[in-house]
């Protein structure tokens, strides 16, 4: 029994937003807009997650989302050779075989998802501040170490991250 | 209803804070001012430079708008005053604000000009700055209401305001709160002095106008955050809470703006610096405090 | 099986697609980048599909998707790191150029 709700409605929606600033990623030329263009493709998620009625996670993602894609934005700017997409350079290379990878991948995706036997679904989530506290008791609570090993490994990264980016410090020769 | 009312109350509360600059800015307590200003600026030609990227161009001050109307959303100004409860609300005034970001960059690319373009980058380098002096504060605020809802907060300081409970957390959330609104000494991406303008410089018209509105409904928007979170919202003896709240957010708006009047504006190394060399520590510090606090006496 | 679940999954299929098409076809490791952040975003819509329509009451699901996020963020805090590395010794992130790291 297919039942179209107004729930679907908007998860459709938001998921066809998201599919398609994700093609505008890599149709612009302008560095910027396809920066921009990511951003509001995981906005769209963001709200999808919203309509999914997983809201916590939803503003999570709208919110982590905003800085780390306008950080990502100024590096474009920074490392592309043709940020403002003005000289029409071409910045791929091995198109076809990329299209038929990206084609059939998702393809195949899709197909596991239409054919896998999910069992039944859940109609009722749990209410937001429900969601929210036993989110919190499952961090820390049963998952309270893997969620320590992310937080340990983000610090990691960071410090391994700036390590790499720091300049070669030119040590005076001592006579 | 009660989104008109809200609203009704925003613009109103820019209204006042526009008196208040051009009272700063001039000398002279006019209360038409900016009435004839925003007259002024509606009737001009709305210029458009050469060679922008126009979606950018024109969103930029909308953006700017929407951004600080929706961080006001989940803001009570009285019990049953707000637009809407969400149960994250203490995170979605977060994830409004990181929109305010988005809409200077995109004021910041869209015109084609350098002044622009340095304006919206400065402000990027500025969040940097600010985005963990806001987040770890209200991660304090929350931890004290056990709870993320805006009300459950303001509930929460029945018996004694934030501002006393953790004076440490309100210096930080107040000073990265002057920094989002980009208020004078954080005013890097519309430096009047050395940008001409910023962000702002290729704007005219409409587009300028609403990017002040924008500008003016966030600096509200940041006093009513404050006002929320650390000076115990609608609550208060004698006169009725809504009126609480409007005195409250009149005064933080006033402080941020006479503050900023006696300060040089601020280099952008030196904000990184303090903010991260001084500003993460003290919130850590303040979230450690706050969590034995809440534990002993809370 | 309920249309919502097949519309989530379909989502996330089609962002794993368009950010393989990303990493595979750009030259530029921004860009590369960006293609991943793609990759991994059909994951977490999937994760929030599951956790919502599958297994509602257990939490699992949500932590999983914080998880997921890290370790985007991991990948920025690192890529950007790598990148500002190459920028300096070579001048240029485009991996055309990086034929060095070939064995």
């Amino acid at each position: 029994m297919a039942v179209i709700t107004l729930q679907t409605f908007f998860i459709a929606l938001f998921g066809i937003a998201a599919l398609w600033f994700g093609v505008v990623v890599f149709r612009t030329s302008s560095m910027m807009r396809s920066a921009l263009a990511l951003l509001f493709s995981q906005t769209a998620l963001g709200a999808m997650f919203l309509a999914m009625q997983a809201e916590f996670l939803g503003v999570l993602q709208i919110m982590m989302m905003a800085t780390e894609m306008s950080i990502m934005a100024i590096f474009m700017v920074m490392f592309m050779m043709d940020p403002g997409g003005l000289g029409e350079m071409d910045m791929t290379h091995q198109k076809r075989l990329s299209i038929a990878a990206g084609v059939i991948g998702a393809l195949a995706v899709s197909g596991v998802a239409l054919f896998a036997h999910w069992g039944p679904t859940a109609t009722v989530a749990p209410a937001a501040a429900e969601q929210i506290r036993g989110l919190g008791t499952e961090l820390l609570g049963r998952s309270m170490i893997i969620f320590e090993t992310a937080g340990v490994t983000i610090l990691t990264a960071m410090i391994a991250a700036t390590a790499v980016a720091m300049p070669v410090l030119q040590r005076k020769k001592t006579s | 209803m009660r989104i008109a009312v809200v609203l009704g109350f925003l613009f109103a509360g820019a209204y006042l804070v526009a008196v208040l600059e051009a009272r700063l800015a001039t000398g002279r307590l006019r209360l038409a001012a900016p009435g004839w200003a925003a007259m002024a600026l509606l009737g001009r030609e709305s210029v458009v430079p050469r060679q922008p990227d126009r979606l950018f161009f024109e969103t930029a001050p909308a953006l700017l708008l929407i951004a600080a109307l929706l961080a006001a959303a989940v803001l009570p100004l009285a019990p049953g005053l707000f637009i809407t409860n969400l149960a994250t609300g203490a995170l979605f005034v977060n994830a409004a604000l990181a929109y305010v970001l988005v809409a200077l960059l995109m004021a910041g690319w869209g015109p084609d000009g350098a002044y622009a373009l340095i304006g919206g980058w400065r402000f990027l380098g500025q969040l940097i700055a600010y985005s963990m002096l806001i987040v770890m504060p209200i991660t304090a605020v929350a931890m004290r209401a056990e709870s993320l809802l805006t009300t459950d907060i303001v509930a929460s300081q029945t018996g004694l305001w934030n501002i006393l409970y953790q004076p440490l957390g309100f210096v930080l959330f107040f000073i990265a709160a002057m920094g989002v609104a980009f208020l004078p000494p954080f005013d890097l991406p519309s430096a009047e002095g050395e940008l001409a303008g910023g962000v702002t410089s290729e704007y005219t018209g409409v587009r300028l106008a609403v990017f002040r509105l924008g500008r003016l409904v966030l600096v509200i928007t940041l006093s009513a955050a404050t006002v929320v979170f650390y000076l115990g919202g609608w609550l208060g003896p004698v006169l009725p809470p809504w009126a609480w709240s409007a005195v409250k957010i009149l005064a933080v708006s006033a402080t941020m703006l006479l503050i900023g009047h006696y300060l040089p504006r601020i280099r952008e190394a030196h904000l990184l610096a303090w903010c991260w060399k001084l500003g993460i520590p003290l919130a850590l510090l303040n979230i450690f405090i706050v969590g034995v606090m809440v534990l002993v006496w809370p | 099986m309920s249309p919502d679940l097949l519309t989530a999954l379909i989502v996330g299929a089609g962002l794993f697609g368009i950010g393989l098409y990303g990493a595979l076809s750009q030259t530029n490791l921004v860009m590369i980048m960006m293609g991943v952040e793609l990759i991994l975003a059909g994951a977490l819509v999937n994760l929030v599909a599951f956790w919502r329509f599958l297994h509602p009451e257990s939490y699992a699901g949500q932590m999983f998707v914080l998880i997921v996020m890290t370790v985007m963020a991991v990948e920025m805090a690192v890529g950007f790191g790598v990148a500002i590395a190459r920028f300096r010794a070579r001048g240029s992130v485009e991996m055309e150029e990086a034929r060095e790291l070939k064995g």
